[in-house]
């Protein structure tokens, strides 16, 4: 199994603090690999030295983005009878991956500018400062719908549940086609629409074992690999032509 | 059951692959095509992120294309002499045809000239395949017996110089149709992520009037010997080879290519050729519907630059 983080970071105004904790701090990739199930889970504790309790009710809200691509978003329309791809946005560092698991609907949890500046919502990353910034807009949004309907991208506000009141945890399930690389997980502490503690901790998705030596081998050794790939085609077709000859 | 595949990043079912595998190896088989045309579009439509599929079915057409080249070897249908000729200048194309490809993928259009490519390449030769198959199949029905091109009936083609003698294939023909044959389909192979087969039998068959007997089983060899320098252009070039994809697509490919190979000594040349013309059509009217009929989705996404 994983091994689990413990730490604990202050939040200064409202003498609340954060205790979480990851089910994993990394998730590897074997040849059966078909996704993965994370646990998250913490309790808000009073400030270290503080006496009186802490009060809800409270809002937890959990991000999880993943490595960062540079993507390109494309339009066709109709020209002359037939489609073509005619108009494009590129989005620099857009997050692979991108998950937001709340206790609630989070247009209840606070309000749009506190979500828009803490990059809650995924639209937050469709906002480029070059170009065009209502095209952007547009196509931005777009790509969400597009990554959403890959499972790369969602919103689940039923997703933190409460075992009691200061205590939460969440289960998110990771899609086998969310790409490897470094992972972070945001965790926010709402009470009364303002964020009363947060905390980041990060969990790796990497290849081991044999997928881990062919993907090493593919970038390392392209040519070597690529006469690997030919020889086993060769080999293969052969064999099946002796099991199958008749 | 699924198992992951490292390159392509993402777990499928692998009675799926190799079940898609067999069925594409089955028809390469049987009509002696590598079937890269229909188990690209197949991978592509499953989730396979593009350059992955076509990369990784060079591989798998290789090994489809090894078993059926060796029996037919064995029975003595290659014509090895034509087969270097056109596997020599079929290289050469390649590189022409990769260099279009990151050309045309700069610019966004790769995936319209895909679509347009397969839609004039398959469209014409299908319906000239269909048009002759037909006539054929007519002549055989009404009790006429459909004469075999003779290798001695010349066209405009032979009277070219450079004249070279293939003697299986009983031919002396110039080399520059051979040569011209060998470079298009070593382009247009690569630039669509197919090995050509549909285009090497008519081209063997109706322009250098290359005997039936021969004409499979010299497009393999030719088709084993391109693909896996295009495989390995690939592995070096865009390193987009999924090699535990290429297997499980092997594995049912190799299989059923034999029960194609077995299924094709049933059927007579001229329904063999009629099938494939049908086949052929199909996805060329499948590529057309794609270019004309409002698509589902005007928007797609696509991940540039260095990572996958």
């Amino acid at each position: 199994m994983a091994v689990l983080t413990l730490c604990a970071l202050l939040a200064p105004a409202q003498g609340a603090r954060l205790v979480s904790q990851l089910s994993n701090s990394t998730v590897e990739i074997t040849s059966s690999y078909d996704g993965e199930r994370l646990t998250f889970f913490g309790s808000i504790e009073p400030d270290a030295g503080s006496s009186e309790a802490v009060v809800g009710p409270f809002h937890v809200v959990v991000v999880v983005v993943g490595p960062t691509q540079n993507r390109v978003a494309r339009q066709k329309t109709n020209n002359f009878g037939v489609w073509i791809n005619t108009n494009q946005v590129e989005y620099q560092n857009f997050p692979s991956y991108f998950h937001v698991l709340s206790s609630g609907r989070l247009t209840d949890i606070t309000d749009i500018t506190t979500l828009t500046t803490n990059a809650i919502l995924p639209e937050a990353y469709t906002l480029a400062p070059t170009g065009d910034w209502w095209q952007s807009a547009i196509f931005g949004r777009q790509l969400v719908r597009l990554m959403r309907e890959q499972g790369l991208f969602g919103i689940q506000e039923n997703g933190v549940n409460f075992l009691s009141q200061n205590f939460y945890s969440a289960q998110l399930t990771l899609p086998s086609n969310a790409p490897p690389g470094p992972y972070i997980a945001l965790t926010y502490v709402f009470k009364d629409g303002e964020i009363i503690a947060r905390k980041s901790e990060g969990f790796a998705v990497r290849k081991i074992g044999f997928e881990r030596f062919l993907a090493l081998s593919a970038v390392q050794y392209p040519l070597l690999y690529g006469i690997v790939c030919v020889i086993l085609a060769l080999f293969t077709g052969w064999l099946g032509g002796v099991v199958f000859k008749r | 059951m699924q198992v992951y595949l490292p390159i392509a990043e993402l777990s499928m079912n692998l009675f799926f692959l190799v079940g898609i595998g067999g069925a594409v190896g089955f028809l390469s088989g049987l009509f002696g095509v590598g079937g890269g045309f229909l188990l690209t579009p197949l991978l592509i439509f499953s989730g396979v992120p593009a350059p992955v599929a076509v990369a990784s079915v060079t591989g798998q057409v290789v090994a489809a294309s090894t078993s059926g080249a060796l029996s037919h070897y064995r029975r003595g249908g290659i014509d090895l002499h034509l087969a270097m000729y056109l596997v020599l200048s079929g290289i050469l194309g390649a590189f022409g045809g990769v260099a279009t490809f990151a050309l045309l993928r700069d610019a966004g259009q790769l995936d319209l000239v895909i679509s347009l490519g397969f839609l004039v390449l398959l469209g014409s030769v299908g319906v000239l395949m269909l048009v002759e198959s037909t006539r054929s199949l007519l002549k055989a029905r009404s009790g006429i017996v459909a004469r075999e091109r003779l290798p001695n009936q010349h066209s405009w083609i032979h009277g070219l110089p450079m004249r070279v003698r293939f003697k299986k294939s009983r031919l002396y023909i110039s080399v520059l149709p051979v040569l011209l044959i060998g470079l298009f389909i070593g382009f247009v192979g690569s630039l669509l992520g197919i090995g050509g087969g549909f285009i090497m039998v008519p081209a063997l068959v109706y322009l250098l009037r290359v005997p039936g007997s021969v004409v499979i089983g010299t497009s393999l060899a030719q088709v084993v010997a391109m693909m896996g320098a295009t495989t390995i252009l690939h592995a070096v070039q865009s390193q987009s080879v999924d090699i535990l994809l290429a297997f499980c697509l092997m594995v049912g490919g190799t299989a059923g290519a034999q029960f194609g190979a077995a299924a094709g000594r049933q059927l007579r040349g001229d329904q063999l050729r009629g099938l494939l013309a049908l086949l052929i059509l199909a996805v060329a009217i499948r590529f057309g519907l794609s270019l004309v009929l409002t698509p589902a989705d005007v928007f797609s996404t696509a991940v540039i630059g260095g990572a996958r």
